[in-house]
């Protein structure tokens, strides 16, 4: 038998029992739905996290906060011998080393002023990561800094500052900020140090020599101020600590932990050539007891977590499609015992029980499959109202906005095919006992009506 | 054609443990040749339906043998007996057996559809034979919508269409009256001479039982006459 003719028999015979077979479709579609539904959430979420994590972090660099020491189980800063290390190992693209001045510095020119983070960096390996200036040179000399993009964006007119010198994105609006040149100029730093429960300041005047690029993120800020290793040590001179870290007499110090961070780096990163180079870095790291932080490692979690979240709801969401097969179930066995006379009389002619049993799966997969179709058709609705209408309703709820780039549901190609896939497996199973039935009609008993 | 050695079944009912078996047919051995008219009369209950089910291969014999054109059918599984049956029997029954929901012509192409055959050839080939037992102008009509006559037409219309070597028929005017059983009775004898078709007829009609070249009486489930005929 043809199966342009199977696919006409089936046809006919679900027309017989045109209510019977959309209810059962109906039923098959919304098993698919709800799967699909549900497991879009986990896609979706996944998909917002991941990008949120990507989008934050530079997927090649690793964070090196330092090496496990044995004795004491804490962690030892590192310095250059580690970072000798890490350049000589294999696929690392740069490592990046600062210091940072252990207290504000408090920057002054003109009648403008800021307070922010001061840095020693190394410029080569910073510019084989991928630092760049957007005007001016790298510091020639002990006196010359370099600024970071967003520093002059926040120098301010004295005094004290109000709410409406900033505007809705909290940017320093531009009449109380410098505008005048920056390169060139020289600004005042003050340190300042403790001694006798009395605070000293010093100021050393320093040169702009540049101004770095832009962040290429959009939310990035620099407004660090890059100094000289040399002016460090001055500061260094005067504070009479490491890093120029402000001792109150009162504060109870280690003077060997104080010691020890003398020549430490307090942020070192360690950048891949590639993405795939990552892992191994990292796992050469781990063995060698440094503790990392890297996005791979992390999405590796992530994913792995989400992972097993869909797993989970893909599965509640099969019980979904088992319930409507009960249907198929039903609706097969039905139609087998309807049509057993007419099965007979086919069988008396010499229809094959195995064409019989194929026209049975056929229509029980016909069923399944319009149902999976109609569902996911179905399911891409719901999932477009859900990120549309949640929002709304966390809005109106708690009266918060949701960020937009949280997606709360999302169907990847994937998952319609996972539920088709599922769908047709199910139905398979639940058309083949009333298939299995339908062969075994007893041609006698079914000419004499008998069954 | 058809070469019965040693045939007998017996039919079990009741429940396991308190079964009861009935025997039918007590070692029944007998033979059509190509081109034969052979008819099986004898009592009610004789055991005519259950010889003539186990020839079709609707029931499987206890022991002996059948063989239908060359090859032993009685060993041979439901799915191969189905393609067998398909290329070498055709039937006509008592009540006809057609199918209430599909009409005339979609009852006699359903043995076609069977064999796969394309629905152009279908097509021409149904209407032929609807126009051979003259009911090409019934041919919308459903099953309910005709004599028992005309049904009964439709049923051999349906045994011809695949040109089966041998038709079986369980008593095939049964329902039908004189008149009706005349016509029928003389379409058969022109299939016979004119196609060369074999016929194994179940009739407890004389006149039906006379069309034959030979007649084989059942009693009891054992042949008493008509062996050498
Ligand atoms: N399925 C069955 N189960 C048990 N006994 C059966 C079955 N079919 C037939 N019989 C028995 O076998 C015997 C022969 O039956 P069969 O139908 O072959 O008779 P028949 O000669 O065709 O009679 P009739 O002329 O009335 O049609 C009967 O006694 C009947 O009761
Ligand atoms: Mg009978």
């Amino acid at each position: 038998m043809k199966l342009s003719d199977q696919f006409r028999f089936v046809r006919q015979n679900m027309k017989k029992n045109r209510t019977r077979v959309y209810m059962t479709i109906l039923a098959t579609a919304m098993g698919c739905a709800f799967l699909i539904v549900l497991a879009s959430v986990g896609f979706g979420l996944q998909k917002s996290v991941v990008k949120e994590m990507t989008e934050r972090r530079i997927m090649t660099q690793i964070d090196v906060y330092g090496q496990e020491t044995t004795e004491s189980g804490g962690y030892r800063q590192l310095d250059d011998k580690d970072v000798q290390e890490f350049e000589e190992m294999s696929d690392v693209k740069a490592v990046t080393r600062r210091k940072m001045l252990q207290q504000e510095g408090f920057y002054l020119i003109g009648n403008y002023q800021q307070s922010t983070q001061t840095v020693v960096a190394n410029f080569p390996s910073e510019i084989k990561a991928g630092f760049e200036l957007s005007a001016g040179s790298l510091a020639k000399d002990k006196a010359e800094v370099v600024v970071g993009y967003n520093f002059p964006l926040n120098l301010g007119v004295k005094g004290e500052q109000t709410e409406e010198m900033f505007d809705e994105q909290g940017q320093l609006k531009e009449k109380f900020r410098y505008n005048g040149k920056l390169i060139g100029e020289t600004i005042e730093l003050t340190v300042s140090k403790m001694e006798d429960g009395k605070k000293i300041e010093k100021v050393f005047p320093v040169k702009v020599a540049g101004i770095s690029k832009k962040p290429t993120k959009e939310w990035a800020e620099d407004r660090s101020v890059y100094i000289s290793e040399e002016l460090l040590k001055d500061i260094e001179a005067f504070t009479g600590t490491p890093k120029g870290i402000v001792l109150d007499s009162t504060d109870q110090v280690n003077l060997a932990d104080l010691e020890a961070s003398k020549n430490t780096f307090d942020d070192v990163k360690v950048y891949a050539k590639n993405m795939e180079a990552v892992q191994g870095i990292v796992d050469e790291l781990k063995e060698n007891d440094y503790a990392t932080y890297s996005v791979v490692n992390e999405l590796k979690e992530v994913n792995l977590m989400f992972a097993i979240a869909k797993a989970g709801l893909i599965f509640i969401g099969t019980i979904a499609i088992l319930i409507a097969s009960i249907g198929i179930y039903n609706t097969m066995t039905m139609a087998v015992t309807e049509r057993a006379p007419d099965i007979g009389i086919m069988k008396a002619i010499g229809a094959n029980p195995r064409t019989i049993k194929r026209i049975f799966l056929l229509e029980s997969s016909y069923i399944g499959l319009i149902g999976a179709f109609i569902g996911t058709v179905v399911s891409y609705g719901i999932s477009y109202a859900v990120n549309f209408v949640i929002p709304i309703i966390i809005k109106q709820a708690f009266g918060e906005e949701t960020p937009p780039e949280i997606v709360f549901s999302d169907i990847p190609l994937s998952l319609p095919i996972i539920c088709i896939v599922i769908c047709y497996g199910v139905t398979i199973l639940s058309g083949l006992r009333p298939a299995q039935r339908a062969t075994k009609v007893d041609v006698l008993r079914a000419m004499r009506r008998e069954v | 054609m058809i070469t019965i050695k040693h045939l007998s079944h017996e039919f079990v009912v009741g429940k396991k443990g308190k079964q009861t078996f009935i025997p039918v047919l007590k070692d029944i051995s007998f033979e059509v040749k190509e081109g034969e008219i052979v008819t099986i009369v004898g009592r009610s209950g004789s055991g005519k339906s259950t010889l003539l089910n186990l020839v079709s291969g609707f029931i499987h014999p206890k022991e002996g043998e059948i063989w239908i054109n060359g090859q032993k059918v009685s060993q041979m599984n439901e799915t191969k007996f189905a393609d067998f049956r398909i290329k070498n029997l055709g039937f006509i029954f008592q009540s006809f057996q057609l199918i209430p929901s599909m009409t005339a012509f979609q009852n006699v192409e359903l043995p076609l559809i069977l064999k796969g055959v394309s629905e152009t050839v279908r097509k021409k080939q149904t209407e032929e034979m609807l126009a051979k037992v003259g009911l090409l102008d019934y041919q919308d009509h459903y099953p309910g919508e005709l004599s028992g006559g005309q049904q009964q037409r439709v049923s051999i219309a349906r045994a011809l269409i695949v040109n089966p070597p041998i038709i079986l028929a369980d008593e095939p005017t049964g329902s039908l009256d004189s008149e009706t059983e005349e016509d029928l009775l003389k379409f058969i004898k022109e299939l016979n001479t004119d196609l060369g078709i074999t016929f194994l007829i179940i009739t407890h009609d004389e006149k039906v039982a006379n069309i034959g070249h030979r007649t084989i009486e059942l009693k009891d489930g054992r042949i008493i006459e008509g062996v050498l005929a």
